[in-house]
């Protein structure tokens, strides 16, 4: 217990002295109150604490699509675009290089002299790389559900999920980067590897979305592009083409053995719940409620079912599955060397 | 009863592929006393330390360290060890170093910090103790890290090139340190290619080369197994004394004779035939091996037979 409390206070007075921590977290802050700044009142939404007012029919003080709004800022805008991208990506940067310097020369000698086992030391140092985004995202995390109860009165603890889902992104990515980083011990070559798996995880979730709406979404909602002019149309919902399906069925597939970092965020929104959103703003988007109007119950739905196509086993269980056997490559590469 | 050694070792091997680390290596570490293992750069010093503290897993490896089979984890508990080149992190005081080395060791945090408090003055790191590594020079850097061995109060440290890039006073104090540490009890071995410093410290040495131990024991007995005395005469010894002191297996030089002897009675003789001839005697000593002599020679019959120059 000793050992394993020393490691991790270790781990974070190395975090203490990353200068991108405390930018990251900086930054956090400030997105978090930019926030907490956002407001509803009879005319519509405010900005800035009420210094400019947005006029909209459907986002004003007291009404249900408010508060859903004002959390689908935080799932779909804030958690996708700062905390699982940026916050992510300046995390990889400042814990990449934690292994290898732990396994350098005149380093690794010290801790592996001590009564602690090489499979412990090496779980301990990789959880300790974990605080990083953790104390990132929980401090960002409070400070939103303090706005949330204060803005729509909700005082939701539903959204502190973001800890540990994004804190779980992150360790898909930071697994790689470990791996890496022992087997050739390099913090470039960790990054790179890191960076590349995320890369092609993405691509592949990408691909499979795009191939989930043009074979289940557009015929379930009646959508229609011309892929020549750019144009969409809606109508009636239609059959599905069986080869499209085909093809959707196969390259998800192919996403199933990758870290499911994108599908793990967007799953962020399905747990944090909220009782008016949950009931009446089903498959209502974001862009919806900027433009003050609902969509049809066909077109909703649709969306619901794009949202919820995978379950948390496929999203979670097999991202878990890549986890543990890229640790399990590092640990094994960490415990067998001579040092 | 007697003691058992702190390090028993009864046949350690390492192999790289085809190349041979440690060759059966067979040595053994009294208890209380300064061990130097000494050898010239790749003979497999650090390897052997490794072995025994599990940082290097051998290929094979019969032993005890401090009664219990080498490799043994729990028995880690109870040895301190400074590594080569060691690094610390530069995020962390001197005093936090020593903390976190406490912590992996199981040492409770109020005592760690107590000892941590009286480990910084005793390696003369008082003042420094709260500054961030980053800012330490090479010396200091070892201080802290002879501190962070001692921190679990250890049967025995393993100090892998103690005072490699300390200066001369450094050097001194941490020799001092060595000193005291056996004088608590402690077993302290070290790793040196710095025989002077070895000799004037070490109870017992064992010469490694090529991954085996070519000569060991105590080193007031091996050194004295090549003891000699050497005669100073007031001028050149005169031609027909040197040649009678030369058919005798002598060694003459202008006004020196060296006599191979293991006490002074022998020299007796020696020194009658030379009063006898009228030769003035000006000076008469006890010479021995110096350790670094004995290494060198060692190391040389070991290569000979091993059929390099």
């Amino acid at each position: 217990m000793r050992a394993a409390l020393a490691i991790l206070w270790d781990s974070f007075r190395l975090l203490q002295a990353r200068k991108l921590f405390w930018f990251a977290l900086g930054i956090s802050v400030l997105v978090a109150l930019f926030y907490a700044s956002i407001g509803f009142n009879a005319k519509g939404m405010t900005l800035f604490f009420g210094a400019k007012t947005m006029e909209n029919p459907l986002l004003q003080e007291g009404k249900p699509e408010a508060a859903a709004f004002y959390v689908m800022i935080f799932t779909d805008v804030i958690v996708k675009l700062w905390l699982a991208w940026v916050a992510v990506v300046l995390a990889l940067l400042s814990t990449a290089s934690i292994f290898p310097d732990f396994i350098s020369e005149g380093s690794i000698g010290i801790a592996l002299s001590k009564p602690v086992g090489r499979l412990r030391l090496f779980l301990l140092k990789y959880f300790g790389g974990l605080m990083f985004v953790a104390l990132q995202v929980t401090v960002f995390t409070t400070i939103v559900f303090v706005a949330l109860g204060m803005r729509v009165g909700e005082w939701n603890l539903t959204v502190f999920w973001a800890v540990p889902v994004i804190t779980f992104v992150f360790s898909l990515l930071y697994c790689m980067a470990v791996w890496i980083g022992i087997w050739t011990r390099s913090t470039l070559f960790a990054l790179l590897g890191a960076f590349m798996m995320w890369g092609t995880a993405l691509l592949v979730q990408w691909g499979e979305e795009g191939l989930y709406e043009i074979s289940h979404f557009n015929p379930e909602a009646g959508v229609t592009v011309d892929f020549r002019s750019g144009t969409r149309s809606e109508g009636e919902s239609r059959e599905k083409d069986p080869e499209m399906v085909a093809m959707h069925r196969n390259i998800e597939r192919a996403v199933l053995p990758l870290p499911k970092t994108r599908d793990a965020t967007n799953y962020l929104k399905r747990l944090v719940r909220m009782k008016e959103r949950d009931s009446l703003l089903s498959g209502v988007t974001l862009d919806d409620l900027l433009k003050g109007e609902l969509p049809d119950p066909k077109k909703a739905a649709a969306m619901k079912r794009l949202e919820n196509r995978h379950s948390a086993a496929y999203v979670f269980g097999t991202s878990a599955l890549f986890e543990v056997v890229i640790l399990s490559l590092a640990a094994w590469i960490f415990c067998r060397r001579d040092y | 009863m007697r003691e058992r050694p702190a390090v028993e070792i009864e046949f350690l091997k390492k192999r790289y592929g085809k190349f041979v680390a440690l060759d059966g290596v067979a040595l053994s570490v009294p208890r209380g006393t300064v061990f130097g293992l000494l050898g010239p750069n790749g003979a497999g010093k650090s390897t052997l330390v490794k072995s025994l503290l599990t940082i290097i897993r051998p290929t094979e490896c019969r032993g005890s360290l401090l009664d219990k089979s080498i490799g043994d984890r729990k028995t880690l508990a109870r040895v301190g060890y400074l590594p080569e080149h060691a690094r610390f992190p530069d995020y962390l005081t001197g005093r936090e170093v020593i903390r976190y080395s406490a912590g992996l060791a199981g040492v409770p945090g109020r005592i760690a910090k107590e000892r941590a408090e009286a480990l910084v003055g005793t390696v003369g790191m008082g003042d420094w103790g709260d500054k961030k590594v980053g800012t330490y020079s090479k010396g200091m850097k070892q201080r802290i890290g002879l501190a962070q061995a001692l921190v679990n109060e250890p049967e025995i440290v393993f100090l892998d090139e103690p005072t490699d890039g300390v200066d001369p006073e450094g050097r001194i104090e941490i020799r001092k340190l060595i000193e005291a540490m056996r004088e608590q009890g402690r077993t302290v071995f070290v790793n040196s290619h710095l025989l002077g410093e070895v000799e004037q410290v070490a109870d017992e040495v064992a010469i490694l080369s090529r991954g085996k131990v070519i000569r060991s024991g105590k080193v007031r007995d091996l050194t004295a197994g090549s003891r000699m005395f050497e005669i100073r005469s007031l001028g050149p010894v005169p031609p027909e004394i040197r040649g009678k002191l030369e058919t005798a297996g002598l060694e003459v030089a202008g006004d020196r004779i060296t006599v191979p002897a293991a006490d002074a009675g022998e020299v007796q003789g020696v020194i009658d035939a030379l009063r006898a001839a009228g030769v003035v005697i000006r000076e008469l000593k006890e010479v021995r091996q110096s350790l670094e002599e004995l290494f060198l020679s060692a190391v040389s019959s070991a290569r000979q037979e091993g059929g390099k120059p």
